[in-house]
C-alpha cells in the first residue's frame, strides 16, 4: 500500500519538477535581462544622483517657453539637456513586439488559456478550504459520512491539480511567446516573487498529494487525524499564498505602483505587489473560489445522483449535492459585498477606469452579470424549496415560498433595470430629459444596493426555514449551557465591534460641513441596529429566539432596504460623496443581521425535538438540474467577470504604463465576448467531466472486481 | 455516453446558448451592433465614448448628467453650435463642432479656459471613427444626428497619434505615493489637501483634482503650482471686496445670500472664512488672481515638488 502511494507521489512530483524547471528557466531569463539592464543602470543612477543633489532649483516657469515648446504634447516629458528626462528621450525605444499563434488572434489564445487555468485554479484553491472544514466536522462529530465526503472532494482535487498546472505552464509559454515585451516588463518587476511562487508550488503539490494519499494511513488515533488535518491546513495556506502572489501580478497590471514608468525600474517591489487593488481582489477571489468550488462539487454530485443505480448511492450523492449547494450559497452571500469593495477601490485607484466600468463601455456587462447572479439566487432558492420535500414537517413552511418568489423576482427586475437606456433624439425630446422618467429610479445605485440586500436577506430566510423544516418543540435556552451563552455573546460583541467602530469612524470623515450632515443618519442607523442586536440577544436568553430573529429581519429590512433606498436617492442628488459610506453602512447592517440570526438559529434549534427525518435521495430529478444550472452559471459568471476585470485596462497591458499597440487593442463587443466566454465554459466543463471521469476510473475497476468476487463467492456457495 | 449524460450535456449547452443569446441581445440593445468591436459612427457609440474613452465627461456635463464644470455644459449644444456658426460666418454648426475638436483653442467659449486637449493626441488618442461617433452624439444634444454629413469630415479628422506614449518622468527619482502623502500632510506649512479634493479626500476650496492626470499634462501642473494665477479654472476666480470701512478682502465666494457674503481668503497658507454683511460692501469685482499661494516653490523641497507633480500625473 505504502509503496503504491510512494510510486504515485513520485510520478506526480516528476511532473511538478518539470513544471518548476520551466518556471525557473523563465525566471533565469529575466535575470539575464536584469543583468543586461544593470549595465545601463549605474549611469542612470549617477545622473539621478546628480540631479537630486542639494542646490538644484525648481524650474522657473515661463509660459512663452512652454507655448513654443514642440514637446509640450500631453503625456510627453519636458526636455532639457543634462536631465534624466533628456537622456530618456534620446534612447531609442524599440517597438512593442508581438507574435501570433499560427496566425490566430493572440489575444483570444491567451484569453482562453488563462481563463481555463483560472477556472481550474479556482476549483483547486476553493475545494480544500471546505474539504478540511468537512473533515474537522466529521472528526469532531464522529460521523464517518463527513470524512468520506471530504476524501471524495480531495479525490476530485488531486485530479484537477495536474490539469491546473499543465494549463499554467501553457499560459506561461503563450505569454512569453506571444507578448514578449510585456512579459519582459513583468519579469523585470516581479522576478524575485517568481522564485517564491515556484517554492510555494512545491509546498502546494506536496501537501495536496500528501493530504490525499495519507488519508487512510493517518486514521486511527486522534493525533494522527490532527496531523492529517494540519496537512490540509498547510495545503490551504500554500494555495492561498500562491493565489495572493499571482493576484499581485494581475492587479499590478490594473493599478501599477512602485516603478519608474519609463524605465520600468523597480522602486519598491512591496508597492508593486501591494498595489491598490491587490487586497480587494484577494478577498473577492478567496470567497469566489469557495463559491465556485461548492457549486462545481454540487454539480458533480448531481451528475452522480442522476446516474445512480441504488438508493444508497442516491442518498449519498443527494447529501453531497446539498452540502455543495450549501457551501456555494454560503459563499455567494458575502460575495456582492466583496465585489462592491473591489469596485469602489477601482474607482479610487482610477476614476477613469471606474467610469469605464460602471458608466462606460462595460456598464452593459453588469446587466448580464445581474442576470447571471439572479439565476444563481433563484436556482439556489429553488433547490432549497425542492429540498424541503424530502423533510417531514416542512409543510408548515411551504406557505412562505410564494412570497419569497415574489420578493426575489421583483428584486431581480429592479437589479436588471439599466440606468441609461439609449434614447433617440426624438424619444429624448418627447420625454424631455436624458433618462426615462420612471425606470431611472430603479436603475441607479441606491435602488440596486437595496434590492441586492433584500435578495440576500430573502435567500437567508429560505435557508432558515429549510433548516427548521423538521424541527419541533424547542428546548429552553438555559439547556444550551455555556456554549450557547458564549456563542450569543461572541456574536453580539463581533456585531457591535463592526457596527459601532464604523459609526465612530464616520464621525471623523473629512467632508465639507454641508455634506457631512448627510453622514449623521448613517451613524444613527448603525447605533439603532446595534441596539436591536443587543435586544435580540436579550430576547433569545428569554426563550424568545424566533421573535428576536423576526425583529432583526424586520429592522434590517426597514433600515438597510427601505430607508436606505429612499435616502440613497437623497444622497445621490445632494451629497454624492456620502454614497460610499452609505453602502458600507448598508452592508454592515445586513451582515450583522445575518450573523446574529444564524447564531441564534444554531443554538435555538440545537436540542429541538425532531418531527420527522430527512429522507436523503428522495429528490425530484429537476432539483439535480438546478444544481447543474448553478454550476454552469457560476462558471459563466467567472468568465464574464474575468473579461471585465481584464478589459477595464482598455488598450493598456499595464494601465498607464505599457500600452497595447497590437492589432487586438480594442474592446470586443458583448456578443463577441459572449461567444468566447461560451466557448471557454464549454471547454472547461468538458475538461472537468473528462478529468473527473478519469479520477473515477480506478474506483469503477475496484467495484467491478468486488462485484465479480461476490458473484464468484455466491456461485461457489451454491455449488 | 448514457442517456442521463446526454440530457445533462444538452442542458448545459442550452444554458450556455441562453447566455450567448443574452449577450447578443444586450449588444443590440446597447446600440453597438453585432460587430467585432465597439464602434461605428452612431450617436449611441458616441455617447459611450463621451462618458468613457473620450474622457469628455471629466470636463463637460450634459444638463443634469455629470457634474464637471471645467468646460461648458453641453446641453443643447447642437442648436448653440448653429448660432455660433452663424456669428462666425461658418457654413454649419457641424463645422463649428469639428473645428472645436480639431483646434480646441480656436473658439473658446467666453468664461472658460484653454484647457481642452487634442483628443487624437496622447493620452486620449481617440481614433478617427470614435471622433466621428462623438460628433454624431453631440448632434443629438438639441438636434438630430446626420451621419451622412458627419462622414464628409472623415478626411479632415486626423487619425490618432501613433507616437508611442512615454509617460512623464520626473528629473529626479520620486515616488507618487510619497507625493500623495505630502499632498495631504497637514503638518507642513502648505497642504494641497486643505483646498483640493482627490478621490473624496480633502476639502473643496479649489477645483477637484480627481482624475486630473487623465486630462492634463505635467507642464500644466508645473505651471499651476509655480504660477497659480496664469490659468484659473472657471468658477474659482477671486473676488476683490472693499468694505465701507475701507478694509480690502481678496478671496473666493463660498456663499452669498441677500444679506451677506461669505469669502474664503488665504492667510499664511491657511484658508479662513470671512462673513461680510452686504450693507458693508462698498465695492466688489472679480479678479484674475488665484487664491492659491504663489510662493509654494519656496515652501517645498525639489523632491516634494516633483513628488506632488508625479502624484497628480498618476490620477488617471
Amino acid at each position: 500500500m505504502n509503496k503504491k502511494i510512494l510510486l504515485q507521489l513520485t510520478k506526480r512530483s516528476t511532473f511538478i519538477l518539470i513544471f518548476l524547471l520551466f518556471i525557473s528557466f523563465v525566471s533565469s531569463m529575466s535575470l539575464f535581462q536584469k543583468a543586461f539592464a544593470a549595465e545601463e543602470a549605474p549611469a542612470q543612477t549617477s545622473k539621478e544622483g546628480g540631479v537630486a543633489a542639494p542646490g538644484v532649483e525648481l524650474p522657473q516657469f515661463d509660459a512663452s517657453v512652454l507655448a513654443a515648446a514642440p514637446a509640450a504634447v500631453a503625456g510627453q516629458p519636458a526636455t532639457g539637456t543634462g536631465t534624466t528626462t533628456a537622456a530618456v528621450e534620446e534612447e531609442e525605444v524599440g517597438p512593442v513586439q508581438y507574435r501570433t499563434f499560427f496566425g490566430i488572434d493572440s489575444r483570444v489564445v491567451v484569453w482562453i488559456v488563462s481563463e481555463l487555468h483560472l477556472m481550474f485554479a479556482a476549483f483547486v484553491l476553493g475545494v480544500p478550504i471546505f474539504a478540511v472544514i468537512v473533515e474537522i466536522v466529521g472528526f469532531k462529530g464522529g460521523d464517518i459520512k463527513y470524512d468520506k465526503m471530504a476524501k471524495e472532494f480531495t479525490k476530485l482535487l488531486s485530479a484537477a491539480f495536474a490539469t491546473t498546472a499543465s494549463l499554467g505552464g501553457l499560459l506561461g509559454f503563450c505569454l512569453f511567446g506571444l507578448y514578449p515585451e510585456f512579459m519582459g516588463h513583468m519579469t523585470n518587476v516581479f522576478a524575485p516573487t517568481m522564485y517564491v511562487y515556484a517554492l510555494m508550488f512545491f509546498g502546494e503539490a506536496f501537501t495536496l498529494y500528501g493530504y490525499y494519499y495519507s488519508w487512510e494511513i493517518l486514521k486511527g488515533t486522534a493525533l494522527r487525524k490532527w496531523f492529517h488535518i494540519m496537512l490540509g491546513v498547510m495545503l490551504n495556506l500554500f494555495g492561498t499564498g500562491l493565489m495572493f502572489l499571482t493576484n499581485s501580478w494581475a492587479t499590478y497590471m490594473m493599478s501599477p505602483a512602485g516603478i519608474v514608468p519609463t524605465t520600468g525600474k523597480v522602486l519598491s517591489l512591496y508597492h508593486a505587489m501591494y498595489n491598490p487593488l491587490w487586497m480587494p481582489v484577494n478577498i473577492h477571489r478567496l470567497i469566489a473560489n469557495v463559491c465556485f468550488g461548492g457549486f462545481v462539487v454540487g454539480a458533480y454530485a448531481a451528475v452522480k445522483f442522476l446516474g445512480s443505480k441504488s438508493e444508497e448511492e442516491k442518498a449519498h450523492y443527494d447529501w453531497m449535492g446539498y452540502v455543495g449547494n450549501f457551501i456555494g450559497v454560503g459563499a455567494l452571500i458575502p460575495l456582492p459585498f466583496a465585489g462592491y469593495w473591489l469596485g469602489r477601490e477601482v474607482y479610487s485607484s482610477s476614476p477613469v477606469m471606474g467610469n469605464i466600468m460602471m458608466g462606460g463601455a462595460f456598464s452593459w456587462t453588469f446587466i448580464v452579470q445581474a442576470i447571471l447572479i439572479g439565476m444563481l439566487f433563484i436556482g439556489a432558492n429553488y433547490y432549497l424549496w425542492l429540498g424541503m420535500g424530502r423533510i417531514k414537517g416542512s409543510e408548515r413552511y411551504t406557505k412562505f415560498i410564494k412570497y419569497l418568489i415574489f420578493v426575489i423576482f421583483m428584486c431581480f427586475a429592479v437589479w436588471l433595470t439599466p440606468h441609461n437606456l439609449p434614447l433617440s433624439g426624438e424619444e429624448r425630446a418627447m420625454i424631455g430629459e436624458q433618462y426615462h422618467p420612471f425606470s431611472k429610479y430603479f436603475g441607479v445605485m441606491a435602488a440596486k444596493n437595496a434590492v441586492v440586500n433584500l435578495i440576500i436577506l430573502a435567500t437567508f430566510f429560505s435557508f432558515l426555514i429549510y433548516r427548521r423544516s423538521n424541527k419541533g418543540e424547542l428546548a429552553p435556552f438555559s439547556e444550551q449551557g455555556r456554549a450557547g451563552k458564549i456563542g450569543i455573546f461572541s456574536a453580539v460583541i463581533f456585531c457591535l465591534l463592526m457596527l459601532v467602530s464604523y459609526a465612530v469612524s464616520l464621525n471623523f470623515v473629512e467632508l465639507e460641513a454641508n455634506i457631512k450632515s448627510f453622514v449623521k443618519p448613517l451613524i444613527g442607523a448603525l447605533y439603532i441596529q446595534s441596539f436591536f442586536i443587543c435586544f435580540a440577544a436579550f430576547l433569545t436568553f428569554k426563550n424568545k429566539g424566533k421573535l428576536a430573529q423576526s425583529m432583526l429581519f424586520a429592522v434590517t429590512a426597514c433600515i438597510a432596504v427601505l430607508y436606505f433606498w429612499y435616502y440613497g436617492f437623497q444622497v445621490m442628488q445632494k451629497a454624492n460623496l456620502v454614497l460610499r459610506y452609505l453602502s458600507v453602512t448598508q452592508v454592515s447592517i445586513v451582515m450583522s443581521c445575518l450573523i446574529m440570526n444564524a447564531i441564534i438559529d444554531i443554538f435555538m434549534f440545537r436540542k429541538a425535538k425532531l418531527v420527522g427525518g430527512i429522507v436523503w435521495g428522495k429528490m425530484p430529478v429537476r432539483s439535480q438540474y438546478a444544481l447543474i444550472l448553478l454550476c454552469v452559471v457560476i462558471v459563466i459568471l467567472m468568465g464574464l467577470m474575468g473579461f471585465i476585470r481584464s478589459g477595464l485596462r482598455m488598450d493598456w497591458h499595464i494601465y498607464g504604463v505599457l500600452q497595447d499597440t497590437s492589432q487586438w487593442a480594442y474592446t470586443p463587443t458583448l456578443s463577441y465576448m459572449g461567444r468566447i466566454v461560451g466557448l471557454i465554459v464549454a471547454l472547461f466543463l468538458g475538461l472537468v467531466a473528462f478529468v473527473f471521469w478519469l479520477a473515477n476510473l480506478g474506483d469503477k475497476k475496484k467495484s467491478e472486481k468486488a462485484e465479480e468476487y461476490e458473484d464468484a463467492v455466491v456461485g461457489y456457495e451454491k455449488h | 455516453m448514457n442517456k442521463s449524460m446526454l440530457k445533462i450535456t444538452a442542458f448545459a449547452i442550452a444554458i450556455i446558448g441562453f447566455y450567448i443569446y443574452i449577450t447578443i441581445y444586450v449588444t443590440g440593445l446597447s446600440g453597438t451592433g453585432g460587430g467585432e468591436s465597439v464602434g461605428g459612427v452612431s450617436p449611441e457609440a458616441g455617447e459611450k465614448i463621451f462618458w468613457g474613452d473620450g474622457q469628455c465627461s471629466t470636463c463637460h456635463k450634459i444638463g443634469t448628467s455629470g457634474s464637471a464644470t471645467r468646460g461648458p455644459d453641453q446641453e443643447g449644444l447642437s442648436s448653440r453650435a448653429e448660432e455660433r456658426a452663424k456669428e462666425l460666418g461658418m457654413p454649419s454648426g457641424l463645422d463649428y463642432m469639428v473645428e472645436s475638436i480639431l483646434e480646441p483653442e480656436k473658439y473658446v467659449v467666453k468664461g472658460y479656459d484653454k484647457i481642452m486637449p487634442k483628443v487624437f493626441d496622447p493620452p486620449i488618442m481617440l481614433s478617427r471613427e470614435k471622433i466621428l461617433a462623438v460628433l454624431a452624439y453631440l448632434q443629438t444634444l438639441g438636434g438630430e444626428p446626420d451621419i451622412a454629413s458627419i462622414m464628409k469630415y472623415k478626411d479632415k479628422i486626423p487619425e490618432a497619434s501613433k507616437k508611442k506614449v512615454k509617460p512623464w518622468v520626473s528629473p529626479i527619482v520620486v515616488d507618487a505615493k510619497e507625493g500623495e502623502k505630502i499632498f495631504f500632510d497637514e503638518t507642513r506649512p502648505v497642504t494641497c489637501g486643505k483646498c483640493h479634493i482627490v478621490n473624496g479626500k480633502g476639502k473643496k476650496v479649489g477645483p477637484e483634482l480627481t482624475g486630473i492626470g487623465a486630462i492634463q499634462t505635467p507642464e500644466y501642473f508645473l505651471e499651476s503650482i509655480l504660477t497659480p494665477s496664469a490659468k484659473i479654472v472657471k468658477g474659482y476666480e477671486t473676488m476683490y471686496v472693499i468694505t465701507t470701512d475701507g478694509i480690502p478682502y481678496n478671496g473666493l465666494i463660498k456663499s452669498e445670500t441677500e444679506n451677506e457674503l461669505v469669502l474664503l481668503k488665504e492667510e499664511s497658507g491657511e484658508i479662513e472664512e470671512v462673513t461680510i454683511p452686504k450693507t458693508e460692501i462698498q465695492e466688489m469685482k472679480k479678479q484674475d488672481v488665484s487664491i492659491m499661494p504663489g510662493n509654494i516653490s519656496e515652501l517645498l523641497s525639489v523632491k516634494d515638488f516633483y513628488g506632488i507633480v508625479s502624484f497628480l500625473q498618476s490620477l488617471k
